[in-house]
C-alpha cells in the first residue's frame, strides 16, 4: 500500500511542479467498520473505504489548498489548474512561510494491530464481548459505538520530503442504563485489548449502578471530581487554545499570555504527545514533513509552548512544533501527567462536592477570556465529608477556565486512554479534583 | 455519476436478497476563503465525492460508502455490506422495518440571480477585508485585538435512487460568511462576538444581507455593551428575546427533542435522548398558546432547504408545537414505521460518507402580530437580550442556558442602556410556558448542526419572533 500511495502523490507532485514555487500532496486512506448498537440490539452496521487528497500549493508567497476525495489524477490535475487560476489576483499570506526543509524522521515502528485487522471481518464478536460486559452488571439498556479501522497517509513535498505511514484503531463506547441512572465509559487506541474493550462496559454500569438516591443540590461553589471523560473533553479545550493559529484568530485565552506564565496550579502538566503510540493519532512526521516530538504545553502550571507549523512559527518568531496542519496547528495526541492521587483518596478529600462522569455541549462566552459552561450527563455523585451520599440530577459547571487549572487540587495517578463523541483528539487522562468550581441549575 | 449505475448497484444488492436497497451519489464542493485582521491567510477548494449505499438485509441495516465510483468497486462494497450483515443478524432484536410510504421522483435546484464566478476572487477578498475596516473604524473607546473571518461558497449535488422506485435530483449552493471579532478595553477586559451570514443562492446574497450596515451596528452596541453594561436586575423581571436567542432555543428545545430517533433512543449514546416520549405527541402541553414552532425544510432561499429528502420522500412543513402542545415529530421511514404514521421527510446526510439521519432543516417560532414597540410598552422593568454567545442543553434537551451579549434594559417601555452577560437558565417546560407575548418581525440565522457518529454537519436555518417572558429570574456569568 505504501508504494502505492506514495507513486500516487509523486506522480501528482511531478505533474503539478512546473506551475507552482512550492508544493506538497497528501493523501489520507481510510478502511473503516463501525457498529452502531441501541438498546442491546445493532443498528447499524456502517463502513467505509476512501482515499483523499490534499494539494498544498505556493506561488510568490501565495497560498491555495485544494482538497479532494476523488484519486483520479487528470480530474485532480484540472482541479488545481482551476485554482492555480488565482495566484495572480490574490495577494500573498499575511502568514507564509517557506516549506521547511526535510529532515530524518526517525519512524515509530509498527503501528498496526493484527487483530484489529482481524476484527474488522467480524466487529460482531467485539460487539458481543462489549454489550455483555454491561449487561452482566445487571443494567437494562446499552447503547454505543464499536469502530475500527486502519488508516494511511502519504506525504511527498516539493523539496524532497516522502513520507509514509499506516496504523490501525479501535475506538468505542458504552452508555447504559438502569433504572432512573446511567453510567458512561469510553476507549480508544492503536490497538486492540479485550480487557479495556470489556472495562469500558464494566465501568459505564458501574456508574449507572451508583443508585443512592437523587439529592436535589443548590447551585454554587463545590470541589468537583471530573472523571477522565470530563478532563478529556475540557483538556481537548485547553490544547486547542494553544495552537498558535487560534491564538492569532482571537480562539485563546492565552491570547494575553506569554510563555513561562502561571497559567494553572503545579499539579498540571498538559503534552501533546504524538510518539506515544498507544494513542490512534500518533505520528512521525506533520503535514509539513517535520517529524514530531512530543512537549509539554503547560509544565507544572507553567505555559511552555504554543503549537506551530512553519507559519505560525516564523509569526512568533520560533521554530515549528511539529504539529502542521498546513494552515492551523493542531494537537495529535493529548496527555495529562499523573499526579499521586486515586479516587478514592479524592472523595474523601471532599467535604461538599461532586463526581462528574461525564459531560457535553461545552460552550464558551468569551474564548479570550475563557468563560465557559459545561452540562453534566449520566452519573453525578454528591459527596458529603469524604462519601458518596447521593446521586444529583443533570447539572451545569458555568466558570472561567483559567479559574479551573488553577483550582487543580488533585490529580489521579492512574490514565485511562479515552476517545469519544465529546473527546476527538485521542487522549490519556486521570481523574482530576478541582476545588470551588461554580455550579448551576436552571432557575425554574 | 450516472443514474444507471445506481440503479445497475441497487438491482444488484437487491439480486443478493437485499429487502430495501438506496444508492445515492453526493458531491460537496467548497470554495473558501480566510482572512485575519483583514489580510488574506489562504485560498481553498475542497471536492468531495462518492456514493453511499444503504441496506436492509435480515433485518441488518448497513450503510457503506466509498469514493471509488467504478462498477466493479460499488458491486463489492454490496457484497461486503451483505456478508457483514449476514454475520451480525444474530445480535439484532430489533428488525429494521420502514414505512409504507409513496416514495418520490422529482428534483430541485436553486438558481442564483449572481452566479459565484459573477464576481472576481479578488473583489470577493477587497469585501471580506473592507469588514475588518468596519470594524475597526466603528469603535472609539476599546481596541480590536483580532478579526477573523471564513468566506464559504458550498455547491451540493444529490443523485437518489432507491428499490422502492424513488428517484431524486437536487442542487443547492449555499453562501456562509462567518466573522469573529474581540473588543478589548483595559478595564471593562472583553467582548467576543460571531456574526454569521447563510443561505442558499448566490452572491446576490451579499446584497440583501447589507453586510457593512449590520456589522457597524452591531459593532457599535457591543462597544457600548462593554464599556458602559451594567449586571442584570436581580429580582425575576419580564425579559424580551430577540429572533437570534429565540432561534436558538427552538433549535435546541423543540427540534432536537422533536427528533423520533432520539425520542426511540437511537442516539442515547452521543446526542442524547429526549423529554419527549412517545405518548406525549398530540396532547402533552409545554408551553403557554403563544407557542407554535414549525420545521420547515422548503422554505426558498433558507439555509436547510430542500424539497426530497434522501429517502425521497416529499418535504413539508410540519408543525413540532402548536399552541403549547407536543404535536408532530419529525420522522424517517424507520421511526414513522415504529410510530404507525408516515414519514414527514426529515432524513439528510451531510456528505457521501455519511448516513442520512433525521435532521432539522429551517426550525422558527411563529411570529404574532405584534410591533416590537407594543410588546415591551408595558414592561416597567425588564431585559431584552438581542444577542448571545455562550449556550448549552442537556442530553433530554430540558435544562437549558443562554448567556447574552447584545442586551439592554428595558425602563418604562423603552430600552435605557446596556445589560452585561445576563444569564437564562431554565427548563423547557418553564422557559416556554413564560411566553407571554410574541411580534411579528420573523427573522432567520444560519447554523451547522451536529448529530450522529461519525458526526455530521448540516446547514440549518433557525429564528422568529421577538418574544416576551414573564417574570424570569436572571443570573449573571462569574
Amino acid at each position: 500500500m505504501s508504494s502505492e500511495l506514495l507513486d500516487t502523490a509523486g506522480t501528482l507532485l511531478r505533474k503539478l511542479r512546473s506551475s507552482y514555487d512550492e508544493l506538497a500532496v497528501m493523501i489520507n486512506g481510510i478502511d473503516s467498520v463501525m457498529v452502531k448498537i441501541v438498546n442491546n440490539n445493532v443498528a447499524l452496521k456502517y463502513s467505509r473505504k476512501s482515499y483523499n487528497v490534499g494539494l498544498y500549493l505556493v506561488k510568490g508567497r501565495k497560498v491555495l489548498i485544494l482538497e479532494s476525495s476523488t484519486s483520479d489524477l487528470n480530474q485532480l490535475s484540472r482541479a488545481a489548474d482551476d485554482i492555480s487560476k488565482y495566484v495572480h489576483i490574490i495577494e500573498e499570506s499575511e502568514l507564509y512561510a517557506p516549506l521547511p526543509e526535510p529532515r530524518q524522521v526517525k519512524p515509530l515502528g509498527n503501528l498496526v494491530d493484527g487483530n484489529v485487522v482481524k476484527y474488522m471481518g467480524e466487529p460482531a464478536k467485539l460487539c458481543e464481548v462489549l454489550i455483555n460486559s454491561a449487561v452482566n452488571e445487571g443494567v437494562e439498556r446499552v447503547s454505543g459505538i464499536l469502530s475500527l479501522g486502519v488508516r494511511s497517509k502519504a506525504l511527498v513535498s516539493s523539496n524532497g520530503f516522502e513520507g509514509f505511514e499506516v496504523g490501525s484503531e479501535v475506538s468505542t463506547y458504552l452508555r447504559v442504563f438502569k433504572g432512573d441512572y446511567s453510567g458512561h465509559w469510553a476507549y480508544g487506541s492503536r490497538f486492540l485489548d479485550l480487557k479495556s474493550i470489556e472495562d469500558v462496559g464494566r465501568t459505564a454500569a458501574q456508574y449507572a449502578s451508583y443508585a443512592k438516591g437523587f439529592i436535589d443540590i443548590p447551585p454554587g461553589r463545590y470541589d468537583v471530581i471530573l472523571s477522565p471523560l470530563v478532563v478529556g473533553n475540557l483538556m481537548e479545550l485547553v490544547v486547542s487554545m494553544t495552537s498558535a493559529f487560534n491564538v492569532l484568530a482571537g480562539f485563546s485565552m492565552f491570547i494575553s499570555k506569554s510563555l513561562g506564565d502561571v497559567v494553572a496550579t503545579d499539579k498540571l502538566t498538559l503534552a501533546d504527545v504524538p510518539r506515544d503510540i498507544e494513542l490512534s493519532g500518533s505520528t512521525s512526521f506533520d503535514d509539513e514533513g517535520v517529524e514530531t516530538y512530543n512537549k509539554e504545553l503547560i509544565s507544572r502550571g507553567s505555559l511552555k509552548t504554543l503549537l506551530h507549523n512553519s507559519k505560525t512559527a516564523r509569526k512568533f518568531n520560533t521554530v515549528s512544533t511539529g504539529n502542521a496542519g498546513w494552515i492551523t496547528p493542531r494537537p495529535w495526541n493529548i496527555a495529562v501527567a499523573p499526579g499521586d492521587s486515586d479516587v478514592d483518596e479524592m472523595v474523601r478529600e471532599v467535604r461538599n462536592g461532586l463526581l462528574i462522569s461525564n459531560n457535553w455541549y461545552t460552550r464558551l462566552q468569551n474564548y479570550v477570556e475563557g468563560a465557559f459552561s459545561t452540562v453534566s450527563r449520566d452519573a453525578v455523585l454528591v459527596i458529603r465529608d469524604g462519601e458518596v451520599v447521593g446521586n444529583a440530577r443533570r447539572v451545569r459547571i458555568a466558570d472561567n477556565l483559567s479559574r479551573l487549572l488553577s483550582n487543580i487540587w488533585l490529580v489521579g495517578r492512574k490514565c485511562y486512554l479515552i476517545k469519544w463523541w465529546e473527546v476527538e483528539v485521542p487522549s490519556k487522562v486521570p481523574y482530576i479534583l478541582v476545588k470551588d468550581l461554580n455550579i448551576t441549575k436552571p432557575f425554574e | 455519476m450516472s443514474e444507471d449505475l445506481l440503479n445497475y448497484v441497487v438491482d444488484y444488492s437487491r439480486s443478493l436478497g437485499v429487502k430495501y436497497s438506496e444508492a445515492r451519489y453526493q458531491l460537496d464542493k467548497y470554495f473558501t476563503i480566510i482572512l485575519r485582521n483583514g489580510k488574506l491567510v489562504t485560498l481553498g477548494t475542497s471536492i468531495n465525492d462518492g456514493v453511499g449505499i444503504r441496506l436492509v438485509y435480515d433485518n441488518v441495516l448497513t450503510f457503506s460508502a466509498t469514493n471509488k465510483l467504478g462498477r466493479d468497486e460499488l458491486v463489492g462494497i454490496v457484497r461486503d455490506a451483505v456478508s457483514r450483515a449476514r454475520a451480525t443478524t444474530h445480535l439484532v432484536k430489533t428488525p429494521t422495518r420502514f414505512s409504507d410510504d409513496v416514495v418520490s421522483r422529482g428534483s430541485y435546484e436553486v438558481i442564483p440571480t449572481k452566479d459565484f464566478n459573477s464576481l472576481d476572487i479578488s473583489e470577493k477578498v477587497k469585501l471580506l477585508a473592507e469588514l475588518h475596516e468596519v470594524i475597526v473604524s466603528s469603535v472609539k473607546e476599546v481596541k480590536v485585538p483580532t478579526t477573523y473571518c471564513e468566506y464559504v461558497e458550498h455547491i451540493q449535488e444529490k443523485l437518489i435512487v432507491n428499490s422502492d422506485g424513488g428517484f431524486v435530483r437536487g442542487r443547492v449552493p449555499r453562501l456562509l460568511i462567518i466573522l469573529n471579532l474581540v473588543l478589548h478595553h483595559p478595564q471593562k477586559g472583553s467582548i467576543q462576538r460571531i456574526i454569521e451570514f447563510g443561505a442558499s443562492g448566490g452572491l446576490e446574497l451579499i446584497d440583501e444581507w447589507d453586510l457593512f450596515k449590520v456589522v457597524e451596528e452591531e459593532v457599535k452596541n457591543l462597544e457600548k455593551s462593554l464599556v458602559e453594561g451594567v449586571e442584570p436586575p436581580k429580582e425575576p423581571v419580564d425579559v424580551v428575546l430577540g429572533p437570534e436567542v429565540v432561534g436558538i432555543i427552538v433549535h435546541e428545545s423543540a427540534g432536537h427533542p422533536m427528533e423520533a430517533d432520539r425520542i426511540l433512543g437511537r442516539e442515547s449514546a452521543q446526542a442524547g435522548e429526549s423529554y419527549v416520549k412517545p405518548e406525549y405527541v398530540g396532547s402533552y402541553r409545554i408551553g403557554s398558546e403563544y407557542v407554535t414552532v414549525v420545521e420547515d425544510p422548503t422554505i426558498p432561499r433558507s439555509y436547510g432547504y430542500y424539497e426530497y429528502d434522501d429517502e425521497c420522500i416529499k418535504a413539508r412543513p410540519r408543525y413540532l408545537y402548536k399552541e403549547g402542545i407536543i404535536y408532530e415529530p419529525l420522522h424517517n421511514r424507520q421511526t414513522a414505521y415504529v410510530f404507525g404514521t408516515r414519514s414527514n421527510g426529515s432524513s439528510r446526510a451531510m456528505d457521501y460518507a455519511s448516513e442520512p439521519l433525521i435532521r432539522m432543516s429551517n426550525t422558527y417560532f411563529k411570529p404574532g402580530d405584534m410591533e416590537f414597540e407594543e410588546l415591551i410598552e408595558d414592561i416597567g422593568l425588564g431585559v431584552y437580550i438581542k444577542s448571545y454567545m455562550e449556550w448549552n442543553i442537556d442530553d433530554i434537551r430540558w435544562n437549558q442556558r443562554y448567556v447574552g451579549l447584545e442586551s439592554y434594559l428595558i425602563v418604562n417601555g423603552e430600552l435605557r442602556g446596556y445589560v452585561r452577560n445576563p444569564v437564562l437558565e431554565l427548563t423547557t417546560a418553564g422557559l416556554y410556558s413564560k411566553v407571554v407575548g410574541v411580534d411579528k418581525n420573523l427573522r432567520f440565522y444560519p447554523g451547522t448542526c451536529g448529530k450522529g457518529d461519525p458526526p455530521q454537519g448540516v446547514p440549518v436555518w433557525f429564528g422568529g419572533p421577538n418574544i416576551r417572558l414573564s417574570k424570569v429570574r436572571l443570573g449573571v456569568t462569574v
